[in-house]
């Protein structure tokens, strides 16, 4: 089975559940009674699923982003323990798999990844040119520092998958979006689709980098039977991240620390060289 | 003197920086119930509040807020809090859930949770409640004609928050009610301020001759003219609003 159509379920899930969450616990009838005295109204529908993948709560379970459980505890600096048990989930999750969130769930991840399929159907083969470098770490640093100075969150008011998922329950709950998710999410998905592959993914997302750097020790990675490889260098033209798996297991100094785990060099390899492996 | 810290100074200055740029935040803002002192460090902006709310009265800031984006308020205007409770008509109102929706929703504590009973609420502390209720007398019906009383009738904590009758004064000749807010046990839900008729849409109703008024409120149309002409211009509308506790 293809990873990426295991993903693509996932991913489906998580876009699902982000539009029928907001959709069953929106209002249909206008709160707006006559203002009579005594008024009585229709029951509410009350609703026991919230949020999105910035946080997200189940019937009383809570799962929460380990990075937006940071910037919580740094800028208020009170150790809130339903928050802390909150994120210890993903945290294991990130530990153990890497940062499977990005290409496994991240609504935002599969919105470019569509876009980047359009865009190849409709008017441009070309490959593009990777222009930006890594900043993802220091946009990380730049931001807990604020976070920190000013007391208060900064990058969960800029998550772009949590922005996905606001904009769409601002959408179905209120009818409108806010300019300053709609702007941002704009800006990227043209830059995205015009200039270069995944930008945000690879060189801006905060949150991908802090998970990137909760994961560099992860035990599923994806391994090489090097007898079976031809050097064709497919896996590497698929990448997004623009990593090179067609040295794996040759070059000691191989870097796979920016891996998410998408298996997209695997579901490519003519030759089955390429594999999920624990490593031990 | 009021000391402040460099993290608060930093902090207010943050915020002034950006409602600068933005325009701000024109009216005062109203947190959802159970806002802590330092909600705005605990929020993560999720938006689990707004979708617990079963009457979707919390609603969020956008870009123009600054370092507010994205953060809960309620405009009691558009919708008020409703208590999360199921309005059922004469004294039955009935909770909708053990507790608070949004501060059971909230991660972070920056809601606190609050049990939804009246003795819970009535005994709320003051830091907690989203604000109180002023009355403005001079412009309201209930005090000026004896003819109105809508606030007090749909006040969810009704006979506590909102008295029909000032506890400790005599007034001469007083028929009808006589709504008095008693700011010991108002939490600020916004209820009054929402169903007060002497509000800007009455007012203005003459000068643009489009605007339809219902049933209800064209019986107070004449009488809303009248107490807002007395009170001159400038006088804030509408006769009863939810400020801030200080």
């Amino acid at each position: 089975m293809k990873a990426e159509h295991a993903r693509r379920v996932f991913q489906l899930l998580v876009l699902g559940v982000l539009i029928a969450v907001p959709l069953y616990s929106q209002n249909p009838i206008e709160w707006a009674p006559s203002r009579i005295a005594l008024g009585e109204l229709p029951t509410p529908r009350v609703s026991r699923v919230w949020g999105d993948t910035w946080s997200f709560s189940f019937y009383g379970v809570s799962i929460t982003h380990p990075l937006a459980a940071l910037e919580a505890v740094l800028a208020s600096r009170v150790l809130y323990l339903p928050l802390i048990l909150s994120a210890l989930l993903p945290l294991l999750v990130t530990l153990l798999m890497g940062r499977v969130f990005c290409s496994w769930l991240c609504p935002a991840g599969f919105l470019l990844e569509l876009t980047q399929r359009l865009r190849g159907r409709l008017w441009m083969r070309r490959r593009l040119v990777l222009i930006a470098g890594d900043h993802r770490y220091q946009l990380l640093v730049f931001s807990l520092l604020l976070t920190l100075l000013f007391a208060t969150p900064v990058v969960s008011a800029f998550d772009l998958p949590h922005v996905v998922g606001r904009e769409l329950f601002y959408l179905l709950t209120y009818g409108t979006l806010s300019t300053g998710g709609l702007l941002l999410l704009a800006g990227v998905l043209t830059v995205d689709t015009l200039a270069a592959r995944r930008v945000w993914c690879r060189s801006l997302c905060p949150a991908g980098g802090f998970l990137s750097a909760l994961g560099a020790k992860r035990l599923l990675r994806i391994g090489k039977k090097v007898e079976r490889c031809i050097f064709c260098g497919e896996c590497n033209r698929v990448c997004p991240y623009g990593l090179r798996p067609v040295e794996l297991g040759i070059d000691k100094d191989y870097n796979d620390k920016d891996c998410d785990n998408c298996g997209l060099c695997r579901d490519a390899c003519p030759s089955g060289a390429l594999y999920y492996r624990i490593r031990r | 003197m009021v000391r402040l810290s460099r993290r608060n100074f930093m902090k207010s200055l943050f915020l002034i920086g950006f409602a600068g740029i933005g325009g701000g935040v024109r009216r005062p803002v109203i947190r959802p119930p159970g806002a802590t002192r330092d909600f705005l460090a605990r929020c993560i902006r999720c938006g689990r509040c707004g979708e617990a709310c079963p009457y979707d009265s919390i609603r969020f800031f956008d870009i123009a807020a600054g370092a507010l984006f994205a953060t809960p308020y309620i405009d009691p205007l558009q919708t008020p809090c409703y208590l999360c409770l199921k309005r059922t008509g004469e004294g039955k109102d009935e909770p909708l859930g053990e507790y608070l929706l949004c501060g059971e929703a909230c991660p972070t504590g920056a809601l606190t949770r609050i049990r939804n009973t009246r003795e819970t609420l009535l005994s709320l502390p003051d830091e907690l409640k989203m604000g109180v209720s002023v009355l403005n007398r001079d412009i309201c019906l209930a005090w000026q004609y004896d003819s109105c009383g809508e606030c007090y009738y749909n006040c969810p904590l009704r006979d506590d928050a909102m008295l029909d009758y000032p506890p400790s004064e005599v007034i001469e000749g007083a028929v009808g009610i006589r709504p008095y807010v008693n700011e010991k046990h108002c939490v600020g839900c916004g209820m009054c301020n929402y169903v007060c008729p002497v509000n800007e849409k009455i007012a203005s109703a003459t000068l643009e001759p489009g605007r339809k008024l219902t049933y209800f409120e064209e019986r107070y149309a004449a009488m809303v003219r009248n107490v807002i002409g007395r009170a001159g211009p400038g006088v804030e509308l509408p006769a009863v609003r939810v400020v801030k506790r200080v």
